[in-house]
């Protein structure tokens, strides 16, 4: 018992800290507001120092074998809790231009936050199960609480039904399994599936959880609820929902399929396959009619899932940690591309266009720069991060000896590569619409800048991330 | 006999249910569905599962549906609006259920869920106890989880009150402390007035 | 004698009849979230019911869970149907689109 303990002290502790957050966020007025944001800051810091200082050297597993602590939950798990306050420290000005910088935000962010670290170390559909909801309900009610937006309250009843009805599908897939294999255990399914006779409710219950996760990664055609979602919702939250919860949905996908299923693994791929070709495609393809970067974004986001698909798809354990590899990489350049919009919004004003980039180098030619990393990385320009990161998947696929689909691939980025160029075109060729210079805090503009070196930087010297990843598997 | 309260119940419920979906009215509506969740309770309690049976009727019917019947009428819908579409989009989502009800029956009919496979288990002798039995389990092996859903309720309040609360300025509640610590000089006020003088 | 087929016939045709109720009141949001109410009972009878022809109670724990999160679900779904309905003054699906492209 003391053991598992040890294993989910992190959790404890950031369950611990929310708590105090928000006892002491009640008795704060508005302007000591920062307290309630250092406070979160310094407990996402402090949780992720906890997870990589107590993280065992084998895989082990806590509470009737129901939590996992391996290497892979602990790369994720500290990812997600830094990211979680990198987008804590872009949206700060945001939120406070716009009259939104409550306590509910920090707190709410933070329940989520534990979700996703549950989701990780899932270990048993029911951990997963609760892990899930507990992100998806602080996400959904996150999106409506800028409550006098027409637009956001839309969006966040949208991502609702939508996301209830994944639930609902998600779990009757797994009542399925659980007939059949008799257990909840991940590790026990596995075994019961390699010998069970009944096929045909097996693959019946896979479809239903497929269905429930490709909705959850938004991979075509359950990907409706992204660029609404995305755009409704104030960007602060965009950034919020685009970044951490992908690494959750990567990872219930891979404990799911991997860990639960690789007994049945023919017939997801041959599922999954189609999910990713489709998405790689309709996602690059319908981006280049947008005229309003968050939708552009969240089509972007949807092709990106089609190549994190097809490192799973391998089912190569390389194959894998090119997936995961692509999730960070994915997870880094989103947060910058956010937080480049961030940027530019200020009190009164949305730079939710592609057109209020115009002339951008010339207001700021440093986050222009910037902006042009994170747009060329995440077309897959050499030697940007974003291209280890499609080269390690698009090669994984290929040793598996799935050429055509690889193919496949590199046709659908040469699509996208289109719309991202010409976002720099505007950047850099456009003339500027007004002249207002860029308002941002030090902290900011320090983080930022780090953000969109680490992508350079890591693009020229992929290999440590890379063996980190190839480790973690 | 089992059999029959079976049927009896589940028809029940069958048609409680295409009743809540094909009404018009949306408080009738929660009201078929408080009916399929009564008459899903004997059904559970067929299965041996009493504790379940009596949360369902509880926590869903008790809490739940009173929560939704509290939003039906506190929002004033337009039900005519509601309703366009409705004659139009019936024949594909009966053709879509009746697909997927003809598939799914063909996996559990397929032999795999008989009785040869899932043996009906014997009956537990009546100092049996559901209810300790689910607790043995829930406060050791799923502790954890346990712990989880009560963080779940906890961000349900949150959300829910971040949501809808609103701060009215008009409202005209006392305030005893106000009231009690209020001093003379505060609401008394000593004018001097000159007397007129009288000519 | 009844047999497992009989509960899992019934998860099936509640499950059918939510889908079902999804698509033809897809204007009506309240509606839709009663349809998935309906849709976890259905998920519930089938965990009950494995649960009792396994001996295994840990279906009937998952059930539990799932009754606990549906009821957060619910508070949550309805606040944010209330949010809604204070700004557009409707829970009309097809006035819900200012979100397109």
């Amino acid at each position: 018992m003391l053991t598992d303990i040890n294993l989910v002290l992190p959790e404890i502790f950031l369950l611990v800290m929310i708590s105090i957050i928000l006892i002491i966020d009640l008795f704060l007025k508005d302007e000591s507001r920062g307290a309630t944001y250092v406070l979160s800051i310094v407990t996402l810091i402090t949780t992720a120092f906890l997870v990589i200082n107590n993280s065992p050297e084998t895989t082990q597993l806590a509470f009737h074998k129901s939590f996992v602590v391996d290497p892979m939950s602990v790369i994720l798990k500290s990812v997600s809790l830094l990211v979680v306050a990198a987008v804590f420290i872009y949206s700060r000005d945001y939120l406070v231009d716009r009259n939104f910088y409550k306590g509910e935000f920090f707190t709410l962010s933070l329940f989520g936050v534990l979700g996703m670290m549950l989701m990780i170390s899932s270990a048993n559909f029911l951990t997963l199960y609760l892990g899930l909801e507990l992100m998806s309900l602080t996400m959904y009610a996150m999106v409506a609480m800028q409550r006098d937006s027409d637009i956001a309250a839309e969006a966040a009843m949208k991502y609702f039904v939508l996301g209830a009805i994944a639930s609902g599908m998600l779990l009757y897939g797994m009542s399925i399994i659980f007939g059949v294999a008799n257990s909840l255990n991940l590790a026990e399914i596995n075994q019961a599936i390699s010998v069970s006779e009944n096929r045909l409710a097996l693959s019946f219950g896979l479809v239903f959880i497929i269905l429930g996760i490709a909705f959850k990664l938004g991979a075509v055609p359950f990907h409706m609820w992204m660029p609404d979602v995305y755009d409704g919702s104030p960007t602060a939250i965009t950034t919020y929902i685009a970044t951490a919860p992908k690494i959750a949905a990567f990872v219930m996908l891979y404990r799911v399929m991997v860990e639960g299923m690789s007994g049945m693994m023919v017939d997801w791929q041959s599922i999954l396959i189609i999910l990713s070709v489709a998405s790689m495609f309709i996602g690059n393809i319908i981006a280049i009619a947008q005229s309003n970067i968050k939708r552009l974004f969240a089509y972007s986001t949807i092709s990106h899932v089609g190549f994190i698909l097809m490192g799973v798809i391998t089912g190569t354990d390389n194959g894998y940690s090119a997936s995961m590899f692509y999730t960070i990489s994915y997870v880094l350049m989103s947060l910058a591309g956010f937080g480049i919009i961030l940027l530019m919004s200020r009190a009164g004003f949305e730079a939710n266009n592609i057109e209020d980039y115009s002339g951008m180098n010339q207001k700021s030619p440093w986050f222009a720069f910037i902006m042009l990393i994170t747009l060329f990385s995440m077309a897959g320009v050499p030697p940007m991060l974003g291209f280890w990161a499609k080269v390690s998947v698009l090669q994984e696929a290929v040793n598996a000896g799935l050429v055509w689909f690889a193919v496949a691939g590199v046709a659908a980025s040469i699509i996208g590569a289109y719309y991202y160029l010409r976002v720099v075109k505007v950047l850099y060729f456009d003339k500027p619409k007004d002249d207002t210079p860029i308002q941002a805090s030090m902290d900011m503009r320090l983080l930022l800048s780090a953000n969109g070196i680490s992508m350079l930087a890591l693009g020229i010297f992929p290999t440590s991330l890379l063996a980190l990843c190839v480790d973690a598997i | 006999m089992e059999l029959i309260i079976f049927y009896v119940f589940s028809s029940i419920l069958v048609l409680s249910a295409i009743m809540m979906i094909t009404v018009k009215n949306p408080v009738m509506a929660a009201f078929y569905l408080v009916l399929s969740f009564f008459a899903t309770a004997p059904i559970w309690l067929l299965l041996e599962a009493e504790f379940l049976a009596v949360t369902l009727v509880l926590v869903y019917v008790g809490a739940v549906m009173v929560l939704f019947l509290f939003v039906v009428m506190m929002l004033d819908i337009n039900i005519a609006t509601l309703r366009k579409g409705f004659v139009k989009m019936l024949p594909i989502g009966v053709a879509a259920a009746l697909t997927m009800l003809m598939s799914m029956i063909m996996v559990f009919n397929s032999g795999y869920f008989s009785i040869e496979k899932y043996a009906v288990p014997e009956r537990h002798s009546a100092d049996y106890n559901n209810t300790a039995e689910l607790g043995q389990i829930l406060y050791t092996e799923y502790l954890l989880h346990f712990e989880v859903a009560a963080v779940i309720l906890l961000v349900a309040i949150i959300a829910a009150i971040t949501l809808t609360h609103r701060r009215r300025a008009n409202t005209k509640h006392q305030d005893i402390d106000k009231q009690v610590r209020v001093k003379s000089s505060e609401r008394l006020k000593i004018v001097e007035v000159k007397a007129e003088k009288r000519k | 004698m009844i047999s497992l087929s009989h509960f899992l016939v019934l998860g099936a045709v509640l499950f059918s009849i939510s889908i079902a109720g999804i698509i033809i009141n897809r204007k009506n949001v309240i509606l839709l979230l009663m349809c998935v109410e309906l849709m976890l009972l259905a998920v519930n009878m089938n965990f009950v019911a494995f649960s009792y022809f396994l001996g295994n109670a840990v279906g009937q724990v998952f059930v539990f869970f799932i009754l606990t999160v549906a009821a957060a679900e619910a508070a949550i779904g309805l606040a944010i149907l209330v949010v809604l309905f204070r700004n557009k003054r409707t829970i009309n699906v097809e006035d819900l689109d200012a979100l397109k492209g």
